[in-house]
């Protein structure tokens, strides 16, 4: 048994989704010896499998007024400091002729009392602004909708911290605490690359792994009743609308159309799952109907667009009442000190909240950090620009590939290495992903697999699902012999991967290109001959 | 118009069919899209390369006897000969190959897998044993940046056959200036610049310089002859070395040049080729097919005292599932969705066997289609088309294409 470096840290975050990374960032920002641990690639959880969608806080200006204020205050803050991840799109709330229109009076007057622009427009204005919204609206009011690329800011976040002398372990977990008498001073953690186990001692832990918090609370033999809602998503091949869509109701199921990059996403249906189900969820067929249908009703084209693929997330509500539909929650911030709450000293929880209030979290669990460590430093992170989205003159570029890693990459794409054409290579013709903007990947990003490629660059994300690029991909991060046939096993695991997606909606164009995917890399490849692992955990779903 | 054969579909089993057709003095005219699975193909046919098991198969000739019922190969009436005079056919039409359907070949996967096979075109890679290397020492000669030919893998799985292996690059100024656009360093492209500026020389005496005397084999991505076969036959004999081809990530050049060479050879024997066209719609009499209507012949119908289906499955477009079922697109003849919807058809593993790979049009024992569960009586399918087979799976891709394809060229010439 060794320990990380023989090291003591301040604090251990445990869990690489967006609120993990965030924490990160605050405590290395505040000057905290961290160590950040995540047992599979970043935004494996919650944080990759949502909408992408950066609310304006309107959806919960009826129900939930907290978090509706919340919403629209990191929601202006993100637009500063994450300028690169964020899409300035707007968003509708549309009323379609089976809603009740007066609701719409006291959506407007709600989303003002926390703070949120909602302007009333005419629906014909509407659907000049936003031609593929359902022309039967009624009514459409306006408010700061936009959209956000959760992987991008995830690691947007854990490279600041880095930068800020932060140390990150992924692909470790997790796999029992370190208690002396009644305090947590560290964490037993598995490589789960190669099996080894290492302790890591630090003054507090973390505990940021959403859902899965409630295992790392038992570890600890503390109790935190979750509620998973499973939600379900579809995503297009084809960005149909410019602005995200909503209905101006109750929040219910299938009601948002996010546009993201060149697609856009329609969820998400809300499901109480038990726990053990959220390592190995799946899209139903009856989640595929009910996204379409009340899909459909949003932006009618939608029935005639391709499906790319369907996933599931799962919500890391902290449970409060039976309520079987998970949605009359709030989506409130939870920071539990174990200390007081349970007498077990150096453990923090925080849980709760959403995608969109990740920095406030981190802001709020930083802080009750600092107060046990007694270190007195205020928070910045809600003013400092995250790596990328620095205020500079951005150099100008022409090509498709090279204005797509800007996007991807803001600020940082100067670091990929172009202009020669052994760089400049494309890799994937989807998303315009140079051999440059890989090796950057691989380089720079903790890539170890094709898939986590995938969430850095957006390759194989495209139309064509991984066709061609994932061959070309692989075979650039290969380096030798044993890489080469680590890679082997990779590909057909990224092709599992792309097909699990693809399997509940493997209809039309979908199966067509399937068909064509197994040809070439069962057939012609014979990828799956040679592979020697065909495991694919969920994940990497 | 009237022809005695119309055949839909201008793939591998549609240029088979119309050959074979042809070739009997038959009128015959195809209707074809354009497109092609010949375009990501290895430069290989496959007869049937796996059992049930996925286990490779060296007799395919014996194994097809165990093929289940429903598979095509149960209506073609003596495979050996059909075997045959595929084989023949492809000669004629000027695409020479190696191997039999007694005893399969293995040819070599981009990225260094050993796939049993029927039919590879002469040029290409292959080994008669997939437990013992013909080569030492291999020289992987591939182009300068040159992507979709994955030399690290194909080393990799060289060296693990123990055979010894160097990665070498070489490039033409021509070539450079195909680079500086990023997206078209692909197989075609590449074949078109060595092709139009004559380049196969240069080609050759730059990888004499990179792979001398000491290998016992060179090999190269097959990115030569769209057309024909006279560079890539040429670069051959210029090499010093012995010198094969290995099949690149699509487009496919040996594919391409299959399957222009097959067209070239049926327009050379008179058949009429309606390229980028479709048909759209069957003109259907007490259980005869009168004629079609395709989309760019306006109001034209295309009529003929036979026809073949030869469109190909989901990938080519000749198979489409909606949201609830299954059709046939170009004429809506009933299909074998083996009882299957959209939540059985396909299984949550890719490497599974996929149910729908299977689905295909009905056919009666002389490989004719049904409409609304009657025979109809002049229309044939051949091909991937064909319902009751797996192709990924069994590897018998080229065989159901060609054979099938023969068997119905000789089911309307009887």
């Amino acid at each position: 048994m060794t320990t990380v470096n023989n090291n003591h840290y301040d604090v251990i975050v445990i869990g690489g989704g967006i609120t993990g990374a965030g924490t990160a960032r605050d405590c290395a920002m505040r000057g905290l010896k961290v160590l950040l641990v995540e047992r599979h690639d970043f935004s494996t959880g919650a944080t990759g499998r949502n909408h992408g969608l950066m609310h304006s806080g309107a959806r919960y200006a009826v129900t939930d007024h907290e978090s509706a204020k919340e919403c629209i205050q990191e929601n202006m803050i993100l637009r500063k400091i994450a300028r690169h991840c964020v899409e300035e799109t707007d968003g509708l709330f549309i009323t379609l002729p089976e809603d009740d229109i007066n609701f719409q009076a006291t959506f407007v007057q709600k989303c003002t009392e926390a703070g949120i622009k909602a302007e009333i427009i005419d629906p014909k204005q509407a659907m000049l602004m936003e031609p593929s919204v359902n022309p039967e609206l009624i009514g459409a009011v306006k408010v700061p909708d936009a959209s956000v690329d959760p992987f991008r800011l995830t690691m947007a976040n854990v490279l600041d911290a880095q930068l800020h002398g932060a140390e990150v372990l992924v692909y470790h977990e997790v796999i029992d605490v370190i208690i002396e008498q009644d305090r947590m001073t560290g964490v037993k953690l598995r490589n789960n690359h190669n099996g080894d186990t290492i302790d890591a001692y630090a003054t507090v832990t973390v505990n940021a792994a959403g859902i899965w918090g409630t295992v790392i609370a038992q570890m600890a033999g503390v109790k935190i009743n979750m509620f998973p809602a499973k939600g379900s998503l579809l995503i297009f091949g084809h960005r149909v609308n410019n602005m995200v869509i909503n209905r101006c109701r109750k929040p219910a199921n299938a009601d948002i159309l996010v546009p993201d990059d060149a697609v856009c996403v329609i969820g998400t249906t809300s499901l109480r799952i038990p726990i053990e189900e959220c390592d190995d969820m799946r899209v139903t067929p009856e989640e595929v109907e009910e996204l379409l249908a009340e899909g459909m009703k949003l932006a009618p084209s939608l029935g005639s667009t391709r499906i790319l693929r369907g996933y599931a997330g799962v919500r890391p509500l902290v449970a409060s009442d039976d309520d079987p539909s998970g949605r009359s929650i709030s989506r409130g911030i939870v920071t539990l000190d174990h200390e007081k709450r349970d007498g077990l000293a150096g453990f923090i929880t925080i849980t709760g909240g959403k995608m969109m209030t990740y920095r406030l979290m981190a802001e709020e669990v930083t802080n009750l950090v600092c107060q046990k460590l007694n270190i007195n430093k205020s928070c910045e992170t809600a003013t400092t620009p995250l790596p990328g989205s620095e205020p500079k003159e951005e150099t100008k570029r022409f090509s498709f590939s090279q204005k797509a890693a800007q996007g991807r990459h803001g600020t940082l794409n100067d670091a990929i290495e172009r202009g020669e054409a052994a760089s400049d290579a494309l890799v994937c013709e989807c998303e315009g992903v140079s051999v440059g903007e890989v090796k950057y990947a691989v380089t720079k990003l903790h890539v170890h697999n094709l898939i986590n490629l995938r969430r850095r660059t957006r390759v194989g994300m495209g139309t064509c699902q991984g066709e061609l690029c994932a061959c070309r991909a692989a075979g650039v991060m290969c380096t030798d012999d044993k890489s080469a046939k680590k890679a082997i096993n990779d590909l057909n695991g990224f092709i599992n991967e792309r097909w699990k997606g693809m399997q509940p909606v493997a209809w039309g164009d979908n199966l067509a290109e399937a068909q064509l995917t197994a040809t070439i890399y069962q057939s012609l490849l014979g990828v799956d001959k040679l592979a020697n692992e065909r495991r694919i955990e969920y994940y990497e779903i | 118009m009237k022809f005695d054969i119309i055949i839909i579909g201008g793939g591998l089993s549609g240029l088979t069919a119309g050959i074979a057709l042809a070739e009997a003095g038959k009128d015959v005219a195809l209707v074809s899209a354009g497109q092609s699975s010949l375009h990501f193909g290895s430069g290989s046919l496959d007869l049937l390369g796996c059992d049930e098991k996925g286990n490779d198969i060296y007799n395919p000739l014996d194994a097809i006897k165990e093929v289940n019922s429903k598979h095509p190969y149960n209506k073609l009436e003596n495979v050996s000969s059909l075997a045959g005079m595929a084989k023949q056919l492809l000669e004629r039409a000027g695409i020479a190959t190696t191997g039999n359907a007694t005893s399969n070949h293995w040819r070599i996967t981009p990225i260094g897998g050993l796939m049993p096979t029927w039919l590879s075109m002469e040029g290409m890679a292959t080994v008669e044993d997939p437990n013992q290397m013909p080569w030492r020492k291999v020289a992987l000669v591939n182009i300068v940046n040159y992507l979709d030919f994955p030399t690290k893998f194909l080393a990799a799985g060289l060296r693990d056959k123990g055979v010894e292996v160097d990665i070498k690059a070489v490039t033409l100024p021509e070539l450079q200036e195909l680079r500086k656009s990023p997206t078209e360093m692909r197989a075609t492209n590449i074949a078109k610049v060595i092709g139009n500026n004559d380049l196969t020389a240069k080609l050759a005496d730059q990888v004499n310089s990179v792979a001398g005397e000491d290998y016992d084999m060179v090999l190269l991505p097959a990115v030569l002859g769209m057309t024909n076969d006279k560079n890539s036959k040429h670069l051959l004999e210029l090499i010093k070395t012995p010198a094969q081809f290995v099949a690149t990530l699509p487009p496919s050049v040996p594919g391409v040049r299959m399957q222009t060479m097959l067209r070239r050879r049926f327009t050379a024997l008179g058949g009429t080729f309606f390229t980028g066209d479709q048909v759209t719609e069957g003109l259907f009499e007490d259980n005869i097919l009168k004629g079609v209507k395709t989309a760019k012949l306006d109001g034209t119908t295309l009529e003929s005292d036979n026809f073949i289906l030869a469109t190909g499955s989901f990938m080519s477009r000749g198979l489409r599932a909606d949201y609830n079922h299954v059709y046939e697109t170009a004429l809506g003849v009933d299909v074998d969705d083996l009882g299957l919807d959209r939540k059985t058809w396909a299984k949550i593993d890719v490497t599974d066997a996929q149910p729908y790979m299977e689905m295909g049009v009905k056919t009666d024992e002389n490989l004719r289609c049904m409409r609304n569960g009657t025979t109809i009586s002049n229309l044939y399918a051949a091909g991937s088309i064909l319902s009751g087979h797996n192709s990924i799976k069994r590897l018998d891709a080229g065989g159901v294409d060609m054979l099938t394809a023969l068997q119905a060229a000789n089911n309307i010439i009887k």
